[in-house]
């Protein structure tokens, strides 16, 4: 029995040697032919000798502002110089419906490509090794490995929160002067808010790609049961007439009342920093003189934890709402109506019908929400002002296309023609967010247009029309309009256009949580002082000194978060 | 009879009926395991996740299975798929890599231990066991600067195949020092004479050793492999640190980046992807349970 064991086992480890050498050989020989992303006719990377009269006839521009002239210039400095065709890798990453990410650069290049064609410039840009990950942080993680080994994609689309962290250490590319360039015409309607969340110490280090808003989700349905219009709830809402001390009456009322279970909903645990909101309600800033430095404003701190505490104590919010589990708890709880409020994002009103969280009462069978069922059951707001003479607000943490300091590092005789790759890739970043370009992530991912221009696609019947019938004759790469055929069918309904138009004013109320390398911790300290008053462990003035003495403890944050103001004394808030 | 239940047992002296009890005991013991990894399979083969034991949730399909094959991880991807076969051969690579570099040390080393006497083999001996104690994770820093150096020094940082062959080399180390200890139980059993009769005929040393020793520990060498291989098989910190930085993904650094975005993925492809992943662990230990079990308990017989 023995030996007849061994010998089997010997029989097999040699047999997995032997396929496992076969297998190396061919993973070397698809390694050693990788897949290359051609926007346009496929033809090998080359470089030709070119004179040295050639070279000196053609110079570097400064950008101009207009992308026409620009790309032709650059194209024939490069061919100038020998080079014909030039090579970027890109990393994106996001929900299944966020491919742009990615998609854009490559229709970017073709577009690009176009106008180098039109032009007759023999030269090409090329996209290889596209690469997208559904963990939203993947391309930043990977990026912050393989920088220091010359292996990061050159164009990466991530959450604008890596800035800080890549350009101290001069891994991102200052793209400064080159948007300079464009703000003049390419930039001119971007929305003004996005500009803070791609600078860091006074430099533009990214462009923004898409972004969101959170807004105050209001079920008709229990407004109904209350005799309330929810639209009208909204409106004031929007107004500042109604505060976070109305919000809460009403959903006591339908507590009371037994037209809701919960009152108020909101994100858990693991989505905490979207809580902040609280803090900006009630007039916070993490801003001041000083711009090394965080400021942390106590007396909205101490409000934020407040309000929280009342919720949970009046049966409003559960005590253990940052444990809450998605799929289980918080989505079916409001899809179904058992709540009053939430405190949500734009995203979730594609994703309540793409996801099975509700429960159909008549048959029991689990699906998604149709566009219809979402438009019947949600009013939105702004998320509402802390107090009388506070403005409503809402948050946003977009997603930015940054550009690595060593973008272009593939290409031949990279240090001495940076400069023009560099320009290259600040372009395509540029082209990726053309107004359709724009227009069409927005619908079919469901985030808020980053530029005016794009909104406005998004009220052009003809455009939509088109996208929802899988018709894009508006893009130059195959390979991408192949891409969003499927999506764009599915996505593009008129009930889901129409809600990120209606959302997209919220972008003005917007504030977007600093730059600052003490922000995330801070931000912890938040979650837990939230967890601590929800469950009562803390009273709202308690866990206020708990931040306080979680950040002097730390030499570092003591160092770089300034506390200003102090906890008000008798200020008080319940429904 | 010792009267001893565990002598009984492994003896094979016991009752029949004691022997139900235990297996039984066994099986329940078991089960939260044996469970687990059921409805894990059963899902890859369903449209729904399966969750409950009474398999009310399970549909059949091979959906799952034909989309993961392909690297479709959702039903809209827009044409982005990951490469699996690539996963595939670069983790067989080095698991491999990994069982061959690993096996052939080992067994050099071993020799040497057991059979030559020279200074300081007392401590290396003991030694070896101290560096089994090290999870690869806690030498990380220094064996990434170590890749750092010698890539600087060859011109080849940048390199993907020496990336891989990093890897297989950092990781094999891992595993010499207990494959050493066991290539040495089995040198040691083997009586001299064999060797003697050998090197007074005139063979040499390396000679002895491979036409007469290496023969006789062939089952330490299968059981080298497969642990080896499994090692190599189910490495994740190394593939993350050396290989992700190339854009390259093994199976392991894929299915953690699915799971930490399951809510984009479709959860039935990801125990697809699991299952497959699980495939070789499970097969080779159901075929080689008994020799694995004997080579841990003290050597096999040549």
């Amino acid at each position: 029995m023995g030996f007849q064991t061994n010998r089997t086992t010997i029989y097999i480890a040699a047999a997995v040697i032997l396929i496992a050498i076969i297998a190396a050989a061919l993973y070397i020989a698809t390694r050693q032919a990788p897949e290359t992303v051609e926007t346009e006719t496929e033809t090998a990377a080359e470089t030709t000798p070119a004179t040295k009269t050639e070279a000196q006839m053609v110079e570097l521009k400064p950008l101009t502002g207009n992308v026409r002239e620009d790309i032709v210039n650059i194209a024939r400095y490069l061919s100038a110089n020998g080079v014909t065709e030039a090579k970027y890798r890109v990393h994106g990453s996001g929900d299944p419906n966020s491919i742009m990410r990615v998609y854009g650069i490559v229709e970017a290049a073709a577009r690009l490509n176009k106008i180098l064609e039109e032009e007759g410039v023999n030269f090409k840009i090329v996209i290889e090794d596209i690469k997208f990950s559904a963990n939203a942080d993947e391309p930043a993680k990977v990026f912050q490995q393989s920088f220091p080994l010359k292996q990061e994609a050159d164009i990466i689309a991530v959450s604008y929160r890596w800035i800080s962290t890549f350009a101290k250490e001069g891994y991102l590319l200052d793209i400064t002067d080159y948007a300079n360039a464009y703000m003049g015409s390419e930039l001119e309607d971007y929305y003004d808010s996005l500009w803070s969340s791609v600078t860091y110490k006074g430099r533009i280090y990214a462009l923004p790609q898409d972004t969101e808003a959170r807004p105050l989700y209001i079920l008709k349905p229990v407004m109904e049961c209350l005799g309330y219009d929810a639209w009208d709830i909204a409106a004031k809402i929007d107004s500042g007439e109604y505060t976070w001390k109305d919000v809460m009456r009403i959903a006591k009322e339908a507590v009371d009342k037994g037209c809701s279970e919960w009152g108020v909903i909101h994100r858990k645990g693991s989505a905490h920093p979207d809580l902040v909101q609280f803090y900006y309600a009630f007039g916070g800033e993490f801003t001041g003189s000083d711009p090394d430095k965080l400021y942390l404003n106590l007396e909205a701190l101490y409000k934020w934890l407040a309000v929280e505490y009342a919720l949970a104590r009046n049966g409003l919010t559960p005590e253990n709402m940052l444990e809450w589990d998605w799929a289980k708890q918080i989505h079916p709880t409001i899809v179904s109506a058992k709540t009053a409020f939430d405190i949500g994002g734009t995203w979730y009103w594609t994703e309540w019908q793409t996801k099975k969280y509700y429960t159909d009462p008549q048959t029991g069978e689990q699906r998604g929400l149709t566009p219809e069922e979402v438009k019947e059951r949600f009013a939105y707001s702004l998320f509402p002002a802390g107090e009388p003479g506070k403005s409503p607000v809402t948050l946003s943490q977009p997603f930015v296309w940054m550009i690595s300091a060593n973008a272009g590092k593939l290409n031949p005789k990279y240090d001495d023609l940076k400069e023009a790759y560099h320009r290259i890739a600040f372009l395509l970043i540029l082209k990726a967010n053309d107004p359709d370009l724009v227009a069409i992530h927005s619908i079919v991912s469901a985030h808020i247009p980053i530029r005016e221009k794009a909104a406005l696609l998004m009220d052009d019947q003809e455009f939509v029309g088109k996208l929802a019938q899988g018709n894009l004759d508006m893009f130059v790469s195959d390979e991408a309009r192949e891409a969003f055929v499927e999506i764009a069918k599915k996505t593009a309904h008129p009930i889901n256009i129409e809600f990120l138009k209606n959302v997209t004013y919220m972008l003005e109320y917007t504030h977007i949580p600093p730059l600052h390398p003490s922000y995330q911790p801070l931000a912890e300290f938040f979650k837990d002082a939230v967890d601590f008053v929800l469950k009562g462990q803390m009273t709202p003035e308690e866990a206020t000194n708990y931040v306080v003495q979680k950040i002097r403890a730390d030499p570092e944050l003591a160092e770089t978060i300034e506390i200003v103001g102090s906890i008000p004394s008798g200020w008080q808030i319940s429904p | 009879m010792s009267g001893n239940p565990l002598e009984e047992v492994v003896s094979g002296s016991i009752s029949r009926r004691l022997k139900i009890v235990i297996a039984l005991a066994l099986l329940l013991a078991g089960s939260p395991i044996i469970l687990t990894y059921g409805l894990l399979i059963l899902s890859s083969f369903s449209t729904n996740m399966v969750t409950d034991p009474l398999l009310t949730d399970f549909q059949p399909t091979l959906d799952n299975w034909i989309m993961f094959l392909r690297g479709q991880i959702t039903y809209a991807t827009g044409g982005l798929e990951r490469n699996v076969v690539e996963m595939t051969l670069v983790t067989l690579t080095v698991a491999v890599g990994v069982a061959l570099t690993a096996t052939l040390v080992s067994l050099l080393a071993a020799y040497s231990i057991s059979r030559m006497e020279f200074k300081g083999r007392g401590v290396f001996t003991a030694g070896l066991i101290m560096l089994h104690a090290f999870p690869g994770v806690a030498l990380i820093i220094g064996v990434y600067m170590i890749f750092r150096i010698i890539g600087d020094v060859l011109g080849v940082l940048g390199e993907e195949f020496y990336a891989i062959a990093y890897i297989i080399l950092a990781r094999a180390a891992l595993e010499v020092p207990m494959a050493i200890w066991l290539f040495k139980g089995f040198f040691d059993k083997i009586p001299w004479e064999l060797e003697w009769s050998a090197l007074v005929d005139g063979a040499s040393r390396v000679r002895v050793w491979w036409s007469i020793l290496v023969p006789l520990v062939k089952p330490g060498i299968a059981a080298v492999l497969i642990f080896t291989f499994l090692a190599g098989w189910e490495e994740f910190i190394y593939f993350y640190v050396f290989l992700k930085p190339f854009g390259i993904d093994s199976l392991p650094t894929f299915i953690e980046e699915i799971v930490a975005a399951a809510e984009n993925y479709q959860l039935t492809i990801i125990a697809a992807a699991g299952t497959f992943y699980l495939l070789p662990t499970i097969v080779f230990f159901v075929l080689t349970q008994r020799l694995l079990l004997e080579a841990y308990s003290g050597g096999l017989k040549g």
